[in-house]
This record gives C-alpha cells, sequence and structure tokens, in this order.
C-alpha cells in the first residue's frame, strides 16, 4: 500500500468550523480521505460527527475552512453539489421509499428517460447488472423495499450511492440498526467499495466494527480532532482513551 | 478480497441474503390486480343482484347512462388519484367543479366564445389548485385543512359572481358538447377513456408519475434523492384544479346550465371515496387509475341500481359509508401484511 502521505487526498477537510448560534459544533477540523481505504470516524455523542457528514454532503456550509476533492478547492452550497462532484451520502434513514421497487429506489431522482418515460427495461437491467458486479445476490429487482431486512436496505442504499458514480462515498452508521449477520454483510460491502478503488468515510459508534473495517480512523471530540491514527498501529484501548478525552493530541487549554 | 459476498450457490431455506424471491414479486403484481378484480366482481355481482330485481338494469340504455354517470367523477378522480399517490388530498374539487362551470357560463353568457370560456373556467381551477398547492407547500398547512379551505373560498365565490343565480342561455354548439353522442355512446363516456388513458400512462410510465409515487411515498427520501417535490405538488393541485373544473363546464354543457350549487361537498366526497375504494393508498405512493374507473363506476352502479330496483336512495349514502370503511380496512390490513418494517 503506498503511504497515505505520499498522495493526494481525494477528500481533504482544512480548518473546517461551524456554529450554531453560540454552539460551536466543529472548530478547525482537518481531514484527510485517501482513494482505496477506509476511514472511520469517531466520536462520542455531541462531538460533531453528525455534522462533519453535512458539511461533506453539502447540507450545511462550513462557517470556516476549505474543502478540497484531489487537491482541488470545492464549495457545496446544495446536497447535489456533492452528488455532482462524485461524493455519495448514505443517510442513516437511507432516504428509501420502502412502497417501490428495487430497481426504481436504485434510480431514485434519476431515471433512466426515453423522452418523458422512464424506460423501466433499462432500469431493471441496469439495477440487476450492478447489484451483481457489487456480488449482492438478487433474483428480483421488482421487490418492494419495504419487504427487505433492514440489512438489505442498508446494502440497496449503499449500491445506489456507488451506482451514481460517486467514487467518495460517505456512510453514516451503516451497520447501528443491524444484526449480526446484517452487519457482516454491509461489512463486506464496504471492503468491496474499498477494493474498487473508491474513497469510504464511514461515521460509526462501534468500535468492534470500527477495528474490523477500517483503514485509519479519526477520533472527533467536541468538536474538535483527538487524534488520528493508523488502524495497525493503534489499539482499541487507545481509540477509546481519545474518545472520552484521557487522552488528545489537541492542547487542553484550547477548549473554550 | 473474498471472492463472493453472498455465497450464490448454498441457498439455505430462511435464505434472506437473496433479495426478495421472485414469488413475492410476482405477488405484488398478483395483489394489485386481485383487489381490482375483487372490485370488479362486487361490480359484476352486484350488476347480477340488480339485475334479477328488475331486468331493465342491464338494458343498454340504462348501462349506457350509468357509465355515462360515472365519467364526471371518474374525470375528476383521474388527477385526485394522483394527487393521493403523490401523498396529497384535494377536497376542493367539488366546489371547483361549480366555479369552474359558472365562469365559463358567465364567459359565454357575456359574449366570449365558448372555446376560449372553456380555456378561461379551466384557468380559474388551475389558480385554485395553485393556491391549494402554494398554502400546503410554503405555509406548511395540512392538504386536507388547506383544501377544504379552498372548498369553501371557491364555492363562496361561485355563488358570489352568480348571486347565487344558475347561469344559462348557452349556444347549441356548447351544450351539444356534453349532451351529444356518437354511435349511442355519449361524448362524455369518450372524454372519460381518453382522460383516463392519459393520466395511466403519466401514472406508471413517465418520470413525472414515478417521481408522484417516490413523493407520496416518501417524501423525504424523494427529496433527498433530488425530486423537486414542491413542483410537484404544484403540478398535482393545479392539475386537479383544472381538471375539476373542465368536468364542471362538461356538467353545465350536459344540463345547458352552470348552477353555483353544481357539485359541493358531495361531488367531492364521491370523487374521493371512489379513488380510495380503487385501492389508491390515503397514505400516498400506491394507486391505480384503473382502480378508480372501477371505484367511479361502483358509486355509479349503487346509485342507479339502487334507483332501478325503488329502494329509496336515501338508503345509498349508508351502503356508501361502509365500502368506504371497508376498502380502507383492506387497505390498512394490506400494509401491516406487506412489509416487515412497517410504515
Amino acid at each position: 500500500m503506498v503511504e497515505p502521505s505520499a498522495r493526494t487526498a481525494e477528500l481533504e477537510l482544512r480548518g473546517i468550523a461551524k456554529r450554531f448560534g453560540h454552539v460551536t459544533a466543529l472548530d478547525g477540523v482537518d481531514l484527510s480521505a485517501y482513494a482505496g481505504q477506509v476511514l472511520a470516524v469517531v466520536g462520542d455523542n455531541g462531538a460533531g460527527k453528525s455534522t462533519l457528514i453535512k458539511i461533506i454532503s453539502g447540507v450545511h456550509r462550513p462557517d470556516d475552512g476549505d474543502i478540497l476533492l484531489a487537491g482541488e478547492p470545492a464549495t457545496f452550497h446544495v446536497p447535489a453539489d456533492a452528488r455532482r462532484a462524485g461524493v455519495a451520502t448514505v443517510f442513516q434513514d437511507l432516504a428509501l421509499v420502502e412502497v417501490l421497487d428495487v430497481s426504481t429506489n436504485m434510480f431514485l431522482g434519476q431515471f433512466p428517460r426515453r423522452g418523458w418515460f422512464v424506460s423501466r427495461k433499462a432500469m431493471d437491467a441496469q439495477s440487476r447488472a450492478f447489484l451483481e458486479e457489487l456480488k449482492v445476490n438478487i433474483s428480483s429487482v421488482k421487490t418492494e423495499v419495504g419487504m427487505l431486512s433492514g440489512g438489505q436496505r442498508q446494502i440497496i442504499a449503499i449500491a445506489r450511492a456507488i451506482r451514481t458514480g460517486a467514487h467518495i462515498v460517505l456512510l453514516d452508521e451503516p451497520t447501528a440498526a443491524l444484526g449480526v449477520r446484517e452487519t457482516a454483510h454491509a461489512k463486506d460491502l464496504i471492503r468491496e467499495l474499498r477494493d474498487r478503488g473508491n474513497t469510504v468515510i464511514c461515521v460509526s459508534h462501534d468500535i468492534n466494527v470500527v477495528f474490523d473495517l477500517a483503514d485509519r480512523v479519526q477520533v472527533l471530540r467536541l468538536g474538535r480532532v483527538a487524534g488520528v491514527r493508523e488502524i495497525a498501529a493503534t489499539t482499541k484501548d487507545e481509540i477509546i482513551a481519545l474518545i472520552t478525552g484521557a487522552l488528545s493530541d489537541q492542547p487542553v487549554e484550547t477548549l473554550a | 478480497m473474498r471472492s463472493t459476498l453472498f455465497p450464490r450457490t448454498t441457498v439455505n431455506s430462511a435464505s434472506r441474503d437473496t433479495f426478495g424471491d421472485r414469488r413475492s414479486a410476482d405477488r405484488r403484481d398478483l395483489d394489485r390486480y386481485t383487489q381490482q378484480a375483487g372490485l370488479a366482481g362486487c361490480i359484476l355481482a352486484l350488476g347480477v343482484f340488480f339485475t334479477l330485481k328488475n331486468g331493465n338494469f342491464a338494458s343498454h340504455g340504462n348501462l349506457i347512462e350509468l357509465l355515462r354517470a360515472a365519467t364526471l367523477y371518474f374525470i375528476v378522480a383521474c388527477p385526485s388519484t394522483l394527487v393521493l399517490v403523490g401523498g396529497g388530498l384535494d377536497f376542493s374539487v367539488g366546489a371547483v367543479y361549480a366555479l369552474g362551470a359558472v365562469s365559463a357560463g358567465l364567459l359565454i353568457t357575456h359574449g366570449t366564445p365558448w372555446p376560449i370560456a372553456i380555456v378561461g373556467g379551466a384557468a380559474v381551477g388551475v389558480a385554485v389548485g395553485l393556491i391549494n398547492a402554494c398554502v400546503t407547500v410554503y405555509l406548511s398547512v395540512p392538504a386536507l385543512i388547506a383544501t377544504i379551505g379552498s372548498f369553501f373560498f371557491a364555492g363562496g365565490l361561485a355563488v358570489v359572481i352568480t348571486n347565487g343565480i344558475d347561469v344559462y342561455g348557452f349556444p347549441d354548439s356548447f351544450t351539444q358538447i356534453g349532451s351529444d353522442s356518437f354511435a349511442g355512446i355519449p361524448y362524455l363516456i369518450f372524454y372519460a377513456v381518453i382522460i383516463g388513458v392519459i393520466f395511466h400512462v403519466v401514472l406508471e410510465k413517465t418520470v413525472f408519475g414515478y417521481s408522484i409515487r417516490a413523493a407520496g411515498g416518501n417524501r423525504s427520501s424523494a427529496a433527498a434523492n433530488a425530486i423537486r417535490v414542491a413542483r410537484l405538488d404544484m403540478a398535482l393541485y393545479a392539475t386537479s384544479g383544472g381538471i375539476a373544473a373542465l368536468a364542471g363546464i362538461l356538467g353545465a354543457a350536459r344540463l345547458s346550465t352552470a348552477s353555483p350549487s353544481a357539485g359541493g361537498a358531495a361531488f367531492t366526497f364521491q370523487v374521493v371515496t371512489a379513488v380510495i375504494v380503487g385501492g389508491t393508498s390515503l397514505f400516498g405512493g400506491v394507486g391505480t387509475i384503473a382502480g378508480s374507473a372501477l371505484g367511479a363506476i361502483l358509486f355509479a352502479e349503487l346509485n342507479n341500481g339502487l334507483q332501478v330496483i325503488n329502494v329509496n336512495p336515501l338508503y345509498q349514502s349508508i351502503f356508501i359509508g361502509i365500502i368506504l370503511i371497508a376498502a380502507v380496512a383492506v387497505d390498512q390490513y394490506r400494509r401491516k401484511h406487506r412489509f416487515r418494517i412497517g410504515r
């Protein structure tokens, strides 16, 4: 593996700050994510994980700091801007429509058209081909999403994110609502994403999932970066210490 | 890297790795049609019952009359179906029906050529629809309240501009569009078929139709996937208002009279009830034009048949009420049993 520092980060944040009224959600946050790697972002409740996701996905605009995509500065005014730039976000609620089938959900908002009409055949064929390519076993793309299990829905949501051609995939708690077996499936799919050369950023509460999945882990605490570690060179205890504040790379007194 | 994510060969009996086995997908189509088949069965059974009571029910003339009675409800039920599938509700249609009729009627009696008057009347309906959409989207007033409000508003306006007096004295060329027939079949039935086919294709095949279904199925998910839900609402309510006004104008042409008391709450409820009985869900995302057609025919049949067999028409409402509640109960039951993690 190429040493990360020798490459340009696919996604880089520099000095990101976000305030909501008197509350400082993020303060001087740097982040670098590389192609073919899974970067985990962890932190306690209120650490700023959600705000960070919303900034990368274009939901919020930072009050300060820069977003760089492959070294080029980028500004996201609305989520569609991030999507166009190749950043796909799978939010915790998955944004699926339960009463619609798998293939319609895969193409939600971007239906393949022939004039005013949806090309149903193309949509079904492309969905099937794409899911097969991701090695997701599927016998009918016409099944309603509401009939799938939580894990299957998660997989559909992730597959949709990459179908749009995104090379940076942001996952918000991808295993939070899943059972043991479903978690394993979701993890396999995330590894598949990474092996295909995507840049994966994964926000998670679950330390075990992080150690299973991630190549690097970034810990947030109270809106600041408490530390960044290579998974291979750290321990769960160290990460937990960073999360709880028992250990910090930041000078303590800067917390206002 | 692993060779496969999900082992393809080892399909165990519980096989939740395989997405929705073929049977469940087939069942989806089946489900959709069983409800419509059930409804068609009801219509047939009722027809047999009425015919046994009075042979005149099945006469050619009476069946044409029955269909003609269904047409105006069905024409308005088409856009209403789309509104409901899109997660909305339009209770203003009964009043817009009257407002469209008297607007066009007044234009005609004041010397406007009738084709232009029809466009003018429909435009008034579109305007009410756009107000409905703006009130729900920008003022966040629930569709139920917004459209009940505009029901009173439009109904009141229809009375005010006519002083409560019927408008009549239309040229024959105008009244013929509502009362003439071709090959023994009233024009109205042709209009209903054409409008029905158009709305069916729009809902089932077009990008607009797919987006409506998505927005009605889960509004925030649709919005998160760059479907412009506010714009959809505008289009849906505007269409609903425009078509309701158009139906009112056709009704006026048929009776040679535009009455401010036409349509009304009874019309609104008949339309919405026909749509819901036809299998369109009150909760959005699910519904068909064919179902709404069957719903409209069922009510026209009930109306007509009870008269033919000399049942006091006052009983009709009781039957309609029972059918409506039964239909929604069936819809709820199906939802609960279809989806694992329910909404």
